[in-house]
């Protein structure tokens, strides 16, 4: 006879009791099943906001150190870019459960509170790896420096581009010598430009691409032209708004006169999309690079068009950080030094996705200058357009959060250049009065100013 | 208040064969029509999950694949998240429904069959605490949790979840209904409230504690807002908050998308089709407590 | 939202009753120390995650405190009168209105149609349920994904069922009719299941009699069912109002996690954890929950007040 089997309640029973003593066993250890199951020597958490061609170069880049320094064990984690992303990496600082390493806009890094959210940066342990001040382009490592001290360790500069088709220009005869598009100097110039290019695109595609309804490219567009005819937002010493409306009202006419003189559509197209089925130009971050790349477009890309003088583009920059860590040292703090160090050192691939790199050598390594577009869009980083240095401000700060919406409202035309241009004033008085969350002592603002 | 027992989600009538009258031909031909609509997104979100990434945004949009694969399947195995996830879910889900059961059915009883000074105070306070959810005062629920350090932790997913007010008045309710002369023949054979509640009425209280248990495990599987505001760790992340917001390197990937969230869906799915009884009994009874 | 949440059954608040008059000799044998021990676990959990963060709420309310948790300052009533004086909270609130003005009624419809539905097809009535319920099992955010993906312009199912190419996420006019079309489906199975139980909770007899009586579907629907779920529908209604208001999941998944189209789709909650955990004013955004909380408090509240009313007027 064989044995008895169990009955299907014992057997539930087992698997019930089993489910909830392990569940409980997790909980009290408190470690997630794959930290248990790690076994490297050290272990860099990583965390970063790069997703599409970014996410791909990034992947490379790591896996090329994980070969090149294989006792380092990286554990890299991809957040949902923007705010969300802010606020977790925040919060883990805020809560002493930050990742070794993170990654950063350069201009956030007046409101993460260095000293407080973040960590410095050991000059010396980075020297040891290899990256030297003297590499950098000064206007970025000034402004990553905060009371004395590193906090933010430059990777790339990106900027917004005006990507053009060299097909449809070149037949809309808007191609000066070389075959890059010829310079503009000036609102009725750079429409006549729209018009004739029109002539050029076929059917019923738009001829522009300007994420119109789009908020965070609405004001960094706005930002970039703003700042062409000379207008800023707050005072130098960040007690006063000094924001111009009249230039202001400018700026957004100019922008709305796209969608109004039909060269945009307002909502809901993806104008990447219609770039590459044969729109004459598209606004775009540099990012766009290499799907245009790989689309096997005959294509450029210059800096936005200078039509209000001098030259603006938005620009904005990648950089490392130490999420603050009460115990910050030892070995995975010195991992997170040498896996910075080497991506910074390594950026060819990561110019590849459009990105300017910060480490000065490379901009000379002849792999870079063959890139292309790259080369032609380098100027952009003598020409940046940055958000003012506070709290607030910084890539999809609250800043961005508040004033982008109102730029695109004005865009797709539910509100009206001047008064949007008052609202956008409100906004940054409204911001100024706020007191910096994040501040108190060991916080100095001051020293971000560039 | 209803008298829950009276709930019979599965009515089966034992009686002549049903006949095809007009009306019940008209009312089937809609019902197949409206569960058509009901399950078209599960369908179109297989169909794209087993196709392969261009395929899936390919124009014009079709719903079969035309080559079928499981790249995406295993593309969210071999990237390991997906495996934490599941695991972080079952710890949360099944350790608060555990805890919930156990101490509910403690406070229900408590409140229904105990008397002890300020009772009553108590259990209008509890029933004011209803109104409080992490939606409601998320922020200052999460300062609480951070002022005890639990942040990214476990237990800063659990405990908070374990205090729901209105499990504790179901249970109440409940017990109240239960005869008292069962537990006082007990009481004078000489045993003590802890052994009456142990051996007599809990045995009794099986269907409500499982319609608690399992609301509180489906509440507790599908929770995304307290979870995603006191993780950041991706590591430590449930199913729900991971999908959200754990990024692809590769940008959305769609058959990726979709073959996660059945991983995170399914389960539930699987089990409502073979327990479907107990389920449906067991959210009809918490909802209908309310009445 | 969370639809199975446990602020579901706010509206269970009601007068306690005077139990227990009857089992004096029990309490008084054996009740008073063991009874508190029995409630013991539940109060100290209560208590810890209830209480002190209501409590907690309070006192911050009144505070410029940051997310940090360090040097805070009393500020007396400067967050009220900011928030009361911030268009972004009565904007916030009004989408969260406007969402539960959408929802409520077409949900409240559909599952009693679809319980009535269920209720009278007399084959594979297991199907129906499957159907109607299974996607409330989803979680939130794998919900909002799969809508995100059906509703996408270019290539997602909706445009090419219906032939349209309507931007249904980027637009601001149909930007939150696409979240309502989203919690109808995913949580419309829940009231469905309370009507379920509901319709099958009436007595058989009834309709019997009606039917010698000479009465035909529609009068039985009219004079019998339609009363009969009067209470049932209450509740729904209730229940379908506090989890709108409390909209937050669908919406900022839909929108990855942005305010919408014009800010069209910021709910009040993703309001309050803006100010919370972005803008890191723990403080204001207290505020503003407290005063959240004051609303959902006056809906439950209302719905008491209503059913006493009723009691009174069928004495």
């Amino acid at each position: 006879m064989p044995p008895p089997l169990p009955s299907r309640r014992t057997v539930l029973g087992g698997l019930g009791t089993l489910a909830v003593a392990g569940s409980f066993g997790l909980a009290a250890a408190n470690r997630s099943a794959s930290a248990i199951a790690s076994d490297a020597d050290v272990r860099v958490r990583y965390w970063n906001l790069f997703s599409g061609g970014d996410g791909v170069n990034m992947i490379a880049m790591l896996n090329a150190f994980r070969r090149a320094d294989p006792r380092v064990d990286v554990k890299d984690s991809t957040l949902q870019w923007g705010n969300p992303y802010y606020t977790k990496l925040a919060m883990a600082a805020s809560g002493n459960r930050a990742p070794d390493l993170a990654v950063m806009h350069l201009g956030r890094i007046p409101g993460f509170a260095p000293g407080r959210l973040l960590d410095p940066w050991d000059v010396g342990l980075l020297g040891k790896c290899g990256v030297r001040e003297a590499d950098f382009n000064p206007v970025l490592w000034k402004r990553a420096v905060v009371d004395g001290k590193l906090y933010g360790l430059p990777l790339d500069i990106h900027a917004q581009l005006c990507f053009y088709r060299r097909d449809v220009c070149g037949k809309a005869g808007l191609l000066g010598d070389g075959g890059n598009l010829a310079a503009v100097s000036s609102p009725e110039e750079w429409f006549k430009a729209l018009k004739t290019a029109k002539k050029a695109v076929k059917g019923n595609l738009q001829v522009l691409g300007m994420k119109a309804s789009e908020p965070n490219f609405s004001w960094w567009f706005f930002l970039s032209f703003y700042t062409q005819l000379g207008g800023t937002c707050l005072s130098a010493d960040g007690q006063d708004v000094t924001f111009d409306t009249d230039k202001a009202t400018r700026v957004l006419e100019f922008l709305r006169q796209h969608v109004t003189d039909g060269y945009t559509a307002p909502v809901g197209i993806a104008d990447g999309e219609m770039f590459l089925n044969g729109s004459a130009f598209t606004w775009e971050g540099n990012w766009s690079v290499p799907v245009f790349n790989d689309a096997k477009l005959d294509y450029g890309a210059t800096e936005l068009p200078p039509v209000f003088g001098r030259p603006a583009t938005h620009a904005e920059s990648h950089c490392f950080v130490l999420p603050h860590q009460a115990a910050r040292g030892g070995a995975a703090n010195e991992g997170a030094h040498r896996l910075a160090a080497y991506i910074v050192r390594n950026a060819l691939a990561w110019s590849q996705g459009g990105h300017i790199p910060a480490y000065a050598p490379t901009l000379e390594d002849k792999d870079y200058l063959a890139l292309k577009p790259q080369a032609e869009y380098v100027s952009a980083m003598d020409h940046m357009a940055v958000e003012p240095s506070a709290w607030f401000a910084g890539s999809t700060g609250l800043l961005a959060q508040r004033i982008g919406p109102a730029v695109a409202s004005s865009n797709v035309g539910s509100a009206r250049p001047d008064a949007t241009a008052r609202r956008m004033k409100d906004v940054l008085e409204k911001l100024l009065t706020m007191k910096n969350p994040m501040a108190g002592e060991a916080i100095v603002e001051e020293g971000a100013a560039t | 208040m209803t008298a829950v027992s009276q709930i019979s989600p599965r009515v089966r009538r034992r009686g002549p064969r049903k006949k095809w009258t007009p009306g019940q031909i008209v009312l089937t031909a809609i019902g197949v029509l409206v569960s058509g609509v009901f399950t078209a997104p599960f369908v179109w979100a297989v169909f794209t999950s087993l196709k392969s990434e261009t395929e899936a945004v390919a124009v014009p949009t079709h719903w079969v694949p035309q080559e079928w694969t499981i790249q995406a399947w295993q593309a969210i195995f071999e990237t390991g998240n997906i495996t934490n996830w599941f695991v972080n879910s079952v710890v949360v889900s099944v350790c608060v429904t555990f805890v919930v059961v156990l101490v509910g059915a403690l406070a229900g009883y408590g409140f229904a069959r105990t008397g002890f000074r300020g009772k009553n105070a108590l259990l209008g306070l509890v029933m004011a605490g209803l109104m409080v959810s992490p939606a409601v005062l998320g922020v200052p629920l999460f300062t609480t949790v951070q002022s005890m350090g639990v942040v990214d932790t476990y237990w800063g997913m659990i405990l908070p979840q374990c205090a729901p007010a209105a499990m504790v008045y179901i249970l109440y309710k409940f017990f109240q209904g239960i005869p008292k002369e069962l537990e006082e023949a007990a009481f004078i054979d000489g045993a003590g409230r802890w052994r009456v509640f142990f051996t007599i009425v809990l045995p009794l209280s099986r269907p409500p504690l499982a319609a608690v248990g399992i609301f509180t495990f489906i509440a507790s599987w599908n929770n995304f807002l307290w979870p995603y505001m006191v993780t950041n760790n991706p590591d430590l992340m449930t199913m729900p908050n991971g999908i959200a917001t754990v990024m692809n390197s590769y940008g959305i990937q769609w058959a990726q998308l979709m073959a996660g969230g059945l991983v995170a869906g399914l389960p539930l799915i699987i089990v409502f089709v073979f327990f479907q009884r107990q389920i449906v009994s067991g959210v009809a009874h918490t909802g209908l407590a309310g009445q | 939202m969370s639809a199975v949440d446990t602020t579901l059954t706010p509206a269970v608040v009601r007068p306690v009753p005077a139990v227990y008059a009857d089992s004096a000799r029990v309490r008084l044998a054996r009740g008073f120390q063991h009874g508190g021990w029995f409630v013991a676990p539940f109060l100290a959990l209560f208590a810890l995650f209830v209480l002190l963060p209501i409590g907690r709420g309070l006192w911050l309310s009144f505070t410029d405190a940051n997310i940090s948790g360090v040097g805070e300052r009393f500020v007396g009533l400067d967050n009220y009168r900011e928030a009361l004086d911030d268009p972004l909270m009565w904007d916030s609130l009004g989408h969260s209105a406007y969402f539960t003005f959408l929802v409520v009624p077409c949900i409240v419809l559909l599952a009693f149609v679809l319980a009535v539905l269920a209720h009278h097809i007399e084959r594979a009535k297991w199907l129906w349920r499957l159907c109607f319920f299974a996607p409330f099992l989803l979680p939130s955010t794998v919900a909002a994904n799969l809508w995100q993906w059906l509703f996408n312009p270019g290539t997602g199912m909706i445009n090419h069922v219906f032939g349209l190419e309507t931007p249904w996420l980027t637009q601001k006019s149909t930007a939150m009719i696409a979240i309502v079309i989203t919690t109808l489906w995913w949580t419309v199975g829940f009231s469905f299941l309370l009507f379920l139980a509901a319709l099958q909770n009436i007595p058989r007899h009834l309709y019997e009699a009606a039917a010698l009586d000479g009465a035909n579907a529609w009068h039985r629907m009219v004079h019998i069912t339609l009363p009969m779920l009067r209470n049932i529908t209450g509740l729904v209604v209730t229940l379908q109002i506090l989890a709108s208001l409390q909209v937050f999941d669908q919406a900022v998944v839909m929108q990855d996690f942005g305010p919408g189209p014009e800010e069209s789709t910021r709910t009040f909650v993703q309001f309050t954890l803006e100010e919370g955990f972005t803008a890191y004013r723990v403080g204001y955004a207290s505020a503003i929950s407290i005063i959240f909380f004051l609303i959902i408090a006056v809906v439950a509240l209302g719905r008491m007040w209503l059913l006493r009313k009723r009691e009174e007027g069928a004495r």
